[in-house]
Formats: C-alpha cells, structure tokens, sequence
C-alpha cells in the first residue's frame, strides 16, 4: 500500500451530543496535519477524514485530536488464538506484524495463553487482515477466541443509554418528591404532605445530590470545552442549572440577599431543570439507537456459520473464514453464508432482505446465489464467488453506512447556524441581563407577578435576582439540542428504509438531490424496454395462417445468430413451434435470408430482397407502414416466390414501464426519453409508454449534453439508466439512477443504485427521498421554530404586559418537547412504505393498465 | 500551545474584566444594593468570557500561527 496515497478513514467516535460538538470534532480533525476533509455525522457517531497524506495523518494523530476536545474514538477489541509460538521473539514478531495493520491501535500477545488481544477501529481493519498478518509472519491463525468480536461501539451506545436512563430515574424520583416538597403549602397538599417536606434544608439536601449527581456531566463536559475555548450545549445548561441552584443556596442561607428570599429557594427550577435537560438527552440517545437499526438489521443477515465441503468432508466453520472457490451445502430453512454460484440441486430464496422482492426466486444450477438471503425449499451445493467484504451484502451496508456519514446540504446549513448559535446565546442572555437590570426591572417589574405553573410570587426579588433569573431562563430556552439530530437522523431513517427496498443512495446528497428532482430522462434501450427484440406482430396472407408464417421465418433464421434472427426464433418457440432444420441456407447481406424447407423456397427479409427476386408486395406494404410507424421493424416472408406475410419484431416494454411512468407524471415531474434510434421509432416508443418529450438521434456521448441542456433550463434532472453505458449523462445528472445493477453494488456509477431492473423502484427511491426531506423539514421546523417562539418569551417579552415569567424548569421542559418531536417524528419513518409498494397502490395501478 | 492559551487567557480575561468593572462603575452611579452591583458584575464576568473565550483563542491561535 502506497504511504502517501490518499484515503478516506471513518472513525466511530464516542461523547458528541449536539451540533456544536460536531463543529468541534471537525474542527479538531480539520487541524491535523495532512487531513484534507472532515464530515461528522452526530446521528451515525462517525467522521469521515480524507486524508492527503497518511504519514503526517496517522491513525494516533486523529485519535489525540478527538481525545484532546474531549471526546473518544471508540475501540473494538478481539482476542485471537494464535499457534506456533514458542519465545519471545515469536511475541515480538506476531505483535509487530499485527501492529502493522492498519486501523490496529493496540496489540498485546501473550505467549503463556497463546493469545492475542488486537485493540482497533472498526471498519480500519478486519478479522481477515488479521489472519493475513499472523500468517505472513509465519504463525498459524487459530480464530477467535470468544464467540464474537465484542461490538465495542454497541457496547457504547447502550452504555450511554444505560447511564442516562439510571440519572433518568435518579433525577426525576428525588426531583419530583423536591416538586412536591416546594409546593407543599399550596392547593390541597397540606392535608396529605408533611409540613417539614417543605423545609428549605430538607429541599438543599435532596437537590444537591441531582445537581452533582445526573447533573454533574454537564459541568464536567463544559468544562472540558472551555479549557480548549470551546462552547457547546452542556455549558447552556451547566450556566442554567448552576445559577439556578446558588440562587436557591442564597435564598436558603442569606434570605436577605435580595434573590427573593425564603419563599421563592428555586429548589424544583434546579432539580426539575436537571431532570428535563436528561430526559432530552436520553431521548437523543434513543433516537440514535434506533435510526441505525437498518444497518444493524443488514448487519444481522450474516451468516455466523457456513457448511463447507474440503478434501470430501463436510464441516462447519465460521463464515468469515469461507474462501473464494469454496464448495458450500444449504439446507432448507439456512441463510445463505456467502455469494457465490450454484452448482448443483435446486431450492427456492427468499431475497427479499437484499432485493426487496416479495417473491422467492427460484435457484437451479448456473444461478448466482447472495450471501444473506434465506434459502426457503430445496438442499443445494454452491461454489463461494464473493466473500468476506466483497459480498453484495458487505457492499450495501458499506454503501449506506458511507450514505449515512454523509450531510446533506440542508445539514450543512443547519450545522453552520447551530455551530454559531451558542455564542449568539450567551451573548443574547448577556444583553437580556443589562436589559432588565438597568431598564426593565425599573420601568415594569410588578411585586405581584408570578413565574407561569409555579407558586412563587416575585415579591422579594431585587433587581439582580430577576435580571438573573431572565438570562437563565433564555440560556435554557435557546438550546438547539433537537437542530443537531433533526437532519441526519431522518437521513439515516430514509437511506436504511430505501435499502429494505433495494434502492442504495451513495449519499445524503444524493437523497436531497432526488427528492427536489424536477424532470426524469430514461435511457430508451434496456432502460424503458427490455433491450433485446421480440416478436410484436405476425401477418399472414394468402393460404398460410400467422403460425405457419411465424414457422417459415423461424425456419430460415435457425442457424441465424442475427439478433433479428434469434427473436424470430425465440418468438416461434414461445409459441410453440419448433423450426425444423432447413435444408439450405444462404444469408444475404443487407436484404435477409433464403432458405429451402421439403421443396419449398423460404425468403425472408426487407422490401429490396422482395423488389430483386420479383416478389409482389401488393397488399402487404401498408400493413408494414403501419407497423413501421409504431417503431418496430417490418421483415416480408415470401414462400416458393409469392408473398406470404410479415413477421414485425420491435424491443417491447418492460411490464412496468408505462405505470411507471404515469406514476412519475402524477407526481408532476416531466420525465423524458432519450435514445439513439431514428425519430419515428422512438416517437412510436415513447407514445406507448406515455412520454411527450423525445430526444431522439442522440449519439452516447452526447447524453451528457442533452443533460446539460436541461440543467441549464435550470431544471432540477434526473439521468435513469444502465450503470455502465450511461456513465456520463448519469454522472452530469443531479440525481443519476443506475438501474438493475444486480447484486455489485461497488462497480455502479449514479447517486442511486437500484438493485432490481425494476422501473417502480424509481417511483419508489423518489417517494423515499421526497418523505425523507419532508421529514427533515419538518425537524428542522421542530427545532429551529421551537428557538424563534421562545427565545423572546423566555426574555421576557410577554411580561409587561401579563407579568408573567418563564421559569427556568419550563424553559427546560420546553426544550424536552424539542427533543421529543424530533425524535417521535424522526420514528415515524419506520413504519414507512413508498405508496406505491403498498398494495391497494399496485392494484389499484394493476386495474387502471388492465382498463 | 500553551503561548496561545496564556495569551488568550491574558485577552479574554482582561476583556472580561473590563466588561466587569465597566458594570460596576455604571451602577455605582445608580441606587443599586452590593449585591445586584456585586452579583452583577460576577455575571457579566462569566458571560462575557464564555462569550468571548471562543472569539478570541482562534484568533490568537491564526496571529501566532499555532
């Protein structure tokens, strides 16, 4: 491997909880030497570094950058059985030559155990990188030495999962009896709580193990920024919740200081504020958790274990150590460990986890089987063609794990604001504290004013207490915690949900790209149609019927290997005529075929053919107008020198393509074909199938322009063709959509790769991505419209003219709410179905192409 | 490295003490107890360093070339 190519690492990093950890992270990235890019993804934990140079840009350097902001790169860690050591030096050479791979932070051999245990990032290096370095150096890879590599990240996120749920249920059990204790004197809860519940000591005692306690991260965490001169979401609350709580000190112990005195302590508002503030970050950390539950559920389709046949004996043994070449048994009812190739027996697969299709696919010999897929029926052997990372599975959760650490363009907006909205936080609290200390307080401050949903009147606060409480309240109130999950999460939602249906974007971009398409083109030949002739048309004239017609012409092309030839063949035998042998052949260049059949003389070709052997067209030649013009080519069959009818063969539609089609119209896109054929057949191909706008006579290499020329129309395009071909024009496109690439995902170009060679899907990646920027409309709308409502609110705006005040546990429990619609709206899409895969759609499509 | 953080501390401080004292003196002027004069001037210090300590350490960071 070439040290100073350059590359791409994706590191799972550990502890970022809002949008401006992510500036800090890629800030802190950004830095080192020889680092070119840095995208952090908060919902999938990832960055993904391009790097320039990877000798300056080692794998530590990274690691000190994210650890010296405050945040961790998360490890696996693995402990393999390694044979054949036998000193110390075997230690040295088997640690050296796993301390090599890349990705591997740390390795310790043991000789005494024969172990190794390898520390290293998930993704950088794998178990076969692994084998590979201890076999080169000459040991013997004797495999894991637990069950499974402990899945470290997991690990993590249900740590931080179980942390938060534990402060969860700490914060708000003693928050709710300190609740209940300050309210004590009001309503009816004098009759049922103890008079000493609402002592002010009694209430110092139970808030200060929350603060310090479930509260104490935020304290931790603002200052581990701060002393890198970093500001992030846990400095708003440790501000919000420690003021609150030294004012409810005051008041305790020196009533007298002009905070409001001994009835208005501000116990709860420190308690509840904790509370509050952790049931929005678990709920972060829950929504998470489940928007990768789709690479997880992709993740879980691999096989652990594979039947192999060696050396005639079956065993079984662990599937990541399946080679190429392999010889494989699957029974009924197993997954299928690997790709590969089936050689012999026969079964049917359900691939619908990979594919999407609902119907099992029928697998005999010669047919290629995918890793992941559940075999349903039969028994079958197979030889391995794919393993390890190459499978078509290991490719699309590549793929979307890599769609999913990328930004969409809204994102990046999104991040810039929120990255600079915490400043513009402190500085709004800062003015709103001059405001009401030096102008507010005197021109409107009311004794008799309350907080809103709390017992307190505002009775004894000095002018300082309520300047104070006021910027509390606004540092609470404006935290965009909901902005840094509100986009990623609903693409990690939208990517996941599109690959249940084999649809694969390479990007977030490429989703937004799709979802704001204006016009749709089609490649015409194997794109709308099947891209390989068929027989449309039989005529008969004369004495023979349209099978004997079909027959004569298929006689004659028997042996042809024309493309013409073979769908005059395949067309008769689909019919249930089998040509005999001729017993002459002679191909004419330019014009046809003649052959001989039991004395009979076969002619079959275009109108010059029949005009040089005098045969009359009469009667004919208007029929195969009317043919012509429907785009399908005309070819006269002429027996023993008189006309005997016409045989038409065109490229058809697929079964899908006019629904299709129809579908994309209905849903106000323009959708256009484009094709090298001649004006007449694609126009008779394109009213078939229901499209307007023709760009005919379109050479390959100027698919690209014709893309371009609708781009400059300023029309948002789409390019739907075959990933191969069609490189160029599906790479000018916004949106380019590789169609049926079939199980290789890797090799495609286009944003969007479609499995199936089905043009529903096409219909379906728009409806997915459409929702998917809906979704992240609507969380950014969530996020950023709960700030702008409340941020003059919690400033006091309403408060000259109602003598009302946010508290400080409101303003928390608002942001709560943010939090919560994020998520709940975010969890929607896992319920999600593209309309036009639910079944009332398609029947309801299947009726409308029936009538 | 830690020539960037003292110089930045040495800035940002001193910018927020000013801020600070700047508070002080104008209520010194006013009918304010020492505790909203005090308490006041304890809370300009802090914000304006939270919202200066971002500002400042970059910026020092780029002059030195860090």
């Amino acid at each position: 491997m070439s040290t100073t190519a350059a590359k791409r690492i994706i590191l799972p990093v550990e502890g970022m909880t809002c949008a401006s950890c992510v500036s800090h992270v890629e800030e802190a990235l950004r830095e080192v030497v020889g680092v070119s890019q840095v995208v952090v993804n908060l919902a999938t934990e990832k960055a993904t570094v391009e790097v320039d140079d990877p000798q300056k840009a080692t794998l530590p350097e990274l690691m000190k950058a994210v650890h010296e902001v405050g945040y961790k790169v998360v490890t696996d860690r693995v402990n393999i059985a390694v044979g054949g050591m036998t000193c110390a030096s075997c230690v040295a050479h088997v640690e050296g030559g796993l301390g090599e791979v890349p990705g591997v932070t740390r390795v310790v051999v043991n000789l005494a155990t024969e172990r190794a245990a390898v520390e290293y990032v998930p993704g950088l290096a794998t178990l076969a990188d692994f084998r590979l370095a201890i076999e080169d150096t000459g040991y013997k890879f004797l495999g894991l030495v637990e069950e499974a590599a402990q899945d470290r990240e997991r690990e993590a996120r249900q740590q931080e999962l179980r942390r938060q749920r534990n402060n969860l249920i700490i914060a708000w059990s003693i928050g709710l009896v300190v609740m209940i204790g300050t309210f004590q004197p009001y309503w009816f809860l004098p009759r049922i709580v103890p008079e000493w519940m609402n002592s002010k000591l009694f209430l110092f005692f139970l808030t200060t193990p929350i603060v310090f306690g479930p509260g104490r991260q935020f304290f931790v965490n603002s200052w581990n920024g701060l002393r890198r001169g970093l500001t992030d979401m846990n400095l708003l609350y440790a501000t919000g919740i420690g003021a609150a709580y030294l004012i409810a000190i005051i008041n305790t112990f020196w009533p007298e200081a002009g905070f409001g005195g001994r009835e208005a302590t501000f116990y709860e508002a420190a308690a509840l504020l904790t509370a509050f503030i952790i049931l929005g970050r678990y709920l972060e950390a829950v929504t998470r958790g489940r928007t990768s539950e789709a690479i997880r559920r992709l993740m879980k389709l691999q096989p652990k274990r594979a039947r192999v046949l060696r050396d005639g004996q079956e065993m079984e043994i662990d599937a990541a150590e399946v080679q190429v070449d392999d010889l494989l048994l699957v029974r009924p009812g197993e997954a299928i460990p690997v790709d590969g190739v089936v050689q012999d027996g026969y079964s049917s697969v359900d691939q619908s986890m990979i594919t999407g299709e609902s119907m099992p696919v029928e697998k005999k010999a010669g047919d290629e089987v995918v890793g992941g897929t559940l075999n349903k029926t039969g028994a079958f052997k197979f030889r391995a063609t794919r393993v390890g990372k190459d499978t078509a599975l290991a490719q699309i959760i590549k793929l979307v794990e890599e769609a999913q650490t990328t930004k969409a363009p809204i994102q990046k907006i999104a991040d810039r604001v929120a990255g600079h909205f915490i400043l513009g936080v402190h500085a709004l609290a800062l003015g709103v504290f001059l405001f009401w200390f030096f102008f507010g307080y005197g021109l409107w401050f009311v004794p008799e004013s309350r907080l809103i949903l709390t017992p307190y009147l505002l009775t004894g606060m000095g002018v300082f207490g309520f300047a104070l409480l006021t910027s509390v309240t606004v540092l609470i109130i404006s935290c965009p915690c909901a902005v840094g999950l509100a986009t990623p999460s609903a693409v990690m939602a939208g990517t996941g949900k599109a690959a249940e249906h084999g649809i694969l974007f390479k990007g977030a971009d490429a989703l937004e790209a799709t979802a704001r398409l204006q016009v749709v083109i089609f490649d015409k030949t194997g794109t709308l149609t099947k891209g390989e002739p068929s027989v449309t048309d039989v005529v008969a004239m004369g004495r023979l019927t349209r099978d004997e017609v079909l027959h004569m012409a298929a006689v004659a092309e028997k042996n042809s290997e024309h493309p013409l030839g073979e769908a005059i063949v395949r067309g008769a035998r689909e019919r249930g005529i089998e040509p005999e042998d001729a017993d002459g052949f002679n191909a004419i260049p330019g014009h046809g075929v003649e052959a001989r059949l039991n004395g009979r003389t076969i002619l079959l070709g275009n109108r010059k053919l029949m005009a040089d052997r005098q045969v009359s067209l009469d009667g004919v030649v208007a029929e195969a107008e009317r043919l012509e013009n429907e785009g399908k080519t005309a070819m006269f069959v002429a027996v023993n020198g008189a006309s005997a009818g016409i045989v038409a063969v065109a490229d058809t539609l697929k079964e899908t393509s006019r629904e299709a089609v129809k579908e994309l119209q209905r849903m106000g896109l323009q959708v256009v074909m484009i094709t090298g054929d001649n004006r007449r057949t694609a126009q008779a191909i394109a009213s078939q199938v229901g499209i307007d706008r023709v760009l005919a006579e379109v050479l390959p290499e100027d698919k690209a322009n014709e893309v371009k020329k609708l781009q400059a129309e300023g029309l948002r395009v789409a390019m739907v063709g075959d990933g191969i071909n069609d490189a160029p024009a599906l790479a000018q496109a916004d949106a380019g959509i590789a169609l049926g690439s079939g199980t290789d995902v890797a090799k495609e170009t286009g944003h969007v790769i479609l499995i199936k060679d089905d043009l529903m899907d096409v219909v379906a990646a728009l409806q997915v991505a459409r929702q998917t920027l809906r979704l992240i409309k609507q969380n950014l709308g969530w996020a950023f419209g709960y700030n702008t409502l409340s941020i003059p609110i919690g400033a006091g705006l309403l408060y000259p003219f109602f003598s009302q005040m946010v508290s400080p546990e409101l303003a928390a429990l608002l942001m709560a709410t943010s939090s919560l619609s994020v998520t709940m709206n975010t969890l929607r899409m896992k319920g999600y179905v593209p309309p036009i895969r639910r079944p009332g759609h398609t029947r309801a499509i299947a009726q409308e192409a029936t009538a | 490295m830690r020539k960037v953080s003292a110089i930045s501390a040495l800035v940002y401080m001193g910018l927020s003490t000013l801020a600070a004292g700047l508070f002080l003196a104008i209520t010194l002027a006013g009918d304010y107890s020492w505790v909203a004069r005090l308490g006041g001037s304890a809370w300009i210090f802090l914000l304006s360093n939270i919202v200066l300590m971002p500002v400042v350490i970059p910026a020092v960071k780029k002059r030195l070339g860090a």
